[in-house]
């Protein structure tokens, strides 16, 4: 068959385009001299200074990976046993506590930070880092276990009978057999929840307490404060960040599949 | 079981190995319940809770440096999401707050408020008695006023061919989709009732709902409603014409000296911003540190010229540079001001609603 | 079946269903009953039982918001299906290194603040901007567009966020496709569109529904995007409950919109499971 993929491949560029255009705006803007973002004034690697001296700005910073992090793993392990278990025994109700597992990224987010106020509130819970971390994790779960799950339906059951039979441990077989097959699954699933905690603003507003203000937090006060190129800068190296991660990425997996065609080649 | 446990205790490690990238942790973020009644020792940490940029960065400096009191600045986007978190907190958490005078007498009325013990304050004296005795603080019991303001309209000569005298002008059809205001909805509805001459804290119903008919004339000339940075927009021409606070004036006024500044025939909304100690404040040594330490004449002049209000502290008045006098002293040419007080739970639910009305229409 | 297979299992699945009773059933019950005490005063709740919050959401002014933001749900999801679907669709026939490539691209962004890359739009659109000098320049308009804080640029800034969930969905499933399938249907004489119409579009379908539900229900609740977009006008479901939340201090009233959206919700998603009776895909 010929395809005949010109004008798609036009649109896919053209949109990819317009999705970094705004970030390619906030990059330059990083560098403007002035303040306001209606006016080009020259260029200048003041705000970038300005940042390294803005310790708020680093808290927030922290206060967001410590988040991302925390949450993220602990949404890895709920989520990964919860699929595992899942997967391989049939409780009463079982199907409504799926649901309800899944309920956090399923309604709107504004939902989700208004019941863990009132609720939070309501048991006494000071609100701050821990606040954050419960509500993270709440929706996290689903990301992991969705993934954890779509991986262990295509999962063949006698490499782990046979396991069985030759007289591992349940735990020990589901370290050997299962988790690794598992283990991209997982990864993916920690990632995206990483990126959604990371970038969260709405549930995070609503359960964050005095010492914590997130990234999102702070962007999101300072977009209604108004803007100085110092946050374009944050955002700007945010963004480089992101890009290398990315790429680094691409590189290890391609060196993991080198690895993997080698050994199958053996 | 062991191998499980191994796995999580490596997980964890990864994540404290993430947590160790980040810059230096100044104290551990996790402690929800090790509650530790023993006051800080010396230094400690004093939390402020206000709006975002209430000081310029070298006095919360200097403040560090001479008390080696670690400021940690906490900030709240309206009054309301203030009083909110510090009734959650129970009047904890906070060591000094900075808010608007109205809501202050809603926190001292829930019992949120601690008294001041003067004698902590060398510098009380500086206060200028024009911002004390004021309603939400009729006794000065509780508060150091910090910052005081009027609401005005601004508006670009270059755009605006009519005479603007009043709140009444910017109904003005020519105004369409150019007039920006600031989003707190007892001021914007307060200026409907100024237009008709009724008082900001009238709870008859009427005249409110009389008030938000008049609103929705001014509704298709309304561009944008925030409190925050509305200058922005008027300065880089998105608005022509805003009514917003003192501090914004100055700001635009700064950057844009060609702007233009009325002070409503209708009459003018007067406000105060204060600070207080809320009732359990974990750091109550350290709010009252600070406050000393801003209340020194020079330091509050520097921290005025920053903020952009009016300077409530008379001896800070003669330090303030003459690019910033005419914005930070009282003008003497407005006459009639009236504060923004709380009214009846009944007026209020109706100037939500006027005000939700309002805004819809505005988006028409 | 094996005892201690069956034990284990149970193990496995304990921390997640008790995390889920304890956070997220649990508030969501609590936000039941709060839903239907009332408030007291400036301040807290009363406890008692009162409908009273319910009938002020059938208020001509609330319920108009709440058509106001499912219409608003609705403009964007449209234009994210028109827009997104045939990306997701293209790039599932790139070559394989191509799709990764693309999918690279997507994420990054998708990994960066997404208020940062709003706020990049706001640097676009406003006044004597990015766009208005552009278009200026080439002669195409003489005077600023005024599109910042207008309903355009809420929808706009709502399509930009939730682009890549449908393009995910879409692609998930197009990339299951046989395209044999299509080749048949031309070999058979079937014109291009026609193929599509036949084969891929139903064969897409599954993605189709995922993505709508996964733009739909969270466009119901952005509330930040009509703040800084849309000037503070548009009024959104969320909008209310924050307010009502943050700043009118009625927390009775805010659970009570927010069960009604809970509901709203409930309905797509029950719909979306009875017809595919499946997991959203794209997610995965």
């Amino acid at each position: 068959m010929k395809k005949r993929m010109g004008l798609p491949k036009a649109y896919l560029v053209f949109l990819l385009l317009a999705m970094y255009l705004p970030i390619v705006l906030v990059v330059i803007y990083s560098f403007n001299v002035s303040k306001l973002s209606s006016v080009w004034t020259g260029t200048t690697l003041n705000w970038y200074r300005a940042l390294f001296r803005d310790r708020d700005m680093f808290e927030a910073l922290r206060n967001s990976l410590v988040l991302a992090t925390v949450s993220s793993c602990a949404a890895a392990v709920i989520g990964t046993l919860g699929a595992f278990g899942a997967s391989r025994v049939k409780l009463p109700f079982s199907g409504s506590m799926e649901y309800l597992s899944m309920l956090p990224i399923m309604i709107p987010e504004i939902i989700l930070g208004m019941v863990f106020l009132a609720f939070f509130s309501l048991i006494g819970l000071p609100f701050g880092m821990t606040t954050l971390i419960i509500a993270h994790t709440a929706f996290n779960i689903p990301y992991v276990f969705l993934m954890v799950k779509a991986r262990l339906a295509g999962f063949d059951n006698s490499l782990y009978d046979a396991a069985r039979d030759l007289g591992a441990g349940e735990v020990r077989t589901f370290l050997d057999i299962t988790l690794p097959l598992i283990f991209p699954a997982i990864l993916s699933g920690m990632l995206l929840s990483f990126a959604m905690s990371f970038d969260d603003v709405i549930i995070s507003v609503f359960v964050t307490g005095v010492n914590t203000n997130t990234l999102p937090i702070k962007i999101y006060s300072q977009i209604k404060t108004g803007v100085t190129p110092k946050t374009n800068a944050l955002c700007s190296l945010l963004f480089a960040a992101t890009v290398l991660l990315g790429f680094l990425s691409v590189i290890a997996s391609r060196g993991g599949k080198r690895q993997k065609n080698k050994k199958t080649e053996e | 079981m062991k191998k499980v446990l191994a796995l999580i205790l490596s997980l964890a490690l990864i994540a404290a190995l993430a947590v160790g990238c980040a810059p230096k942790p100044t104290e551990p973020a996790v402690s929800p319940d090790a509650s530790d009644p023993t006051p800080p020792e010396a230094g400690g940490t004093l939390t402020l809770y206000t709006w975002e940029g209430m000081f310029p960065e070298e006095i919360i400096a200097g403040f560090e440096a001479e008390t080696g009191i670690t400021v940690n600045y906490a900030v709240f986007d309206t009054d309301e999401t203030m009083l909110t978190k510090l009734e959650t907190a129970k009047g904890g958490d906070y060591d000094l707050v900075i808010a608007d005078d109205y809501i202050i007498e809603l926190a001292v009325g829930a019992g949120l408020v601690q008294k001041l013990d003067k004698s902590k304050l060398s510098n009380y004296g500086n206060i200028n008695p024009i911002y004390q005795g004021q309603f939400y603080d009729p006794a000065d019991e509780y508060t150091v006023p910090y910052g005081a303001g009027v609401q005005t309209i601004v508006f670009d000569p270059n755009f605006v061919d009519i005479p603007v005298s009043g709140y009444a002008d910017l109904l003005d059809p020519s105004f369409k989709d150019s007039v920006g205001v600031i989003g707190n909805y007892r001021v914007i509805n307060g200026l409907a009732l100024k237009i008709l001459g009724y008082s900001y804290n009238t709870e008859n119903l009427d005249e409110i709902d009389a008030a938000g008919a008049k609103l929705l004339e001014l509704a298709p000339n309304i561009r944008v409603i925030k409190d925050d940075s509305l200058e922005n927009d008027l300065i880089s021409g998105e608005i022509t014409a805003a009514v917003m606070y003192t501090s914004q004036v100055t700001a635009a006024l700064l950057e844009r000296p060609d702007l233009a500044v009325v002070y409503p025939a209708e009459g003018i909304g007067f406000g105060v911003m204060g600070s207080f100690i809320p009732s359990q404040a974990p750091n109550a040594e350290a709010a009252y540190k600070f406050l000393d330490y801003i209340l020194d004449a020079q330091r509050g002049a520097e921290c005025f010229e920053w903020l952009g209000y009016y300077s409530t502290f008379s001896a800070s008045d003669a330090y303030i540079s003459d690019e910033y006098k005419p914005f930070l002293t009282l003008p003497a040419e407005f006459g009639e001001t009236e504060m923004i007080g709380n009214v009846s739970d009944e007026a209020l639910q109706k100037h939500e609603l006027i005000w939700t009305a309002f805004r819809d229409a505005a988006g028409k | 079946m094996n005892r201690g297979r069956r034990r284990s299992s149970v193990i496995a699945v304990l921390p997640m269903y008790l995390f889920t009773l304890a956070f997220v059933l649990g508030p969501l019950i609590y936000m039941l009953f709060l839903s239907f005490e009332s408030r007291s005063g400036q301040w807290g709740v009363t406890a008692d039982f009162t409908l009273r919050n319910y009938t002020r959401i059938a208020e001509p002014l609330f319920m108009k918001t709440f058509w106001n933001s499912t219409k608003l749900a609705l403009i964007s999801t449209v234009f994210v299906l028109l827009i997104g679907y045939p990306f997701g669709y293209f790039m599932a026939r790139l070559s394989k290194k191509w799709r990764s490539v693309c999918m690279l691209l997507l994420i990054i962004p998708f990994w960066t603040s997404a208020l940062m890359r709003l706020y990049g739009w706001i640097i676009f659109f406003r006044a004597n901007g990015v766009l208005d000098t552009l278009l200026m320049k080439i002669g195409l308009i003489d005077r600023p567009l005024k599109l910042l804080y207008s309903y355009p640029s809420v929808v706009v800034g709502m399509v930009y966020v939730l682009l890549p969930f449908m393009i995910y969905s879409v692609y998930a499933s197009a990339e299951k496709l046989d395209w044999r399938l299509v080749e048949a249907a031309r070999d058979l004489g079937a014109s291009r569109f026609g193929a599509f119409r036949t084969v891929s579009l139903p064969l897409t379908a599954p993605g189709i529904f995922s993505g709508v539900i996964l733009t739909f229900v969270p466009s119901m609740g952005l509330y930040f995007l009509a703040d800084i977009l849309g000037g503070n006008k548009t009024i959104l479901v969320g909008n209310l409950i924050y307010e009502q939340l943050m700043k009118i201090h009625d927390w009775p009233f805010a659970a009570a919109i927010s069960v009604v959206l809970l509901l709203l919700t409930s309905i797509f998603l029950f719909a979306y499971r009875r017809i595919t009776k499946s997991d959203l895909e794209g997610l995965v």
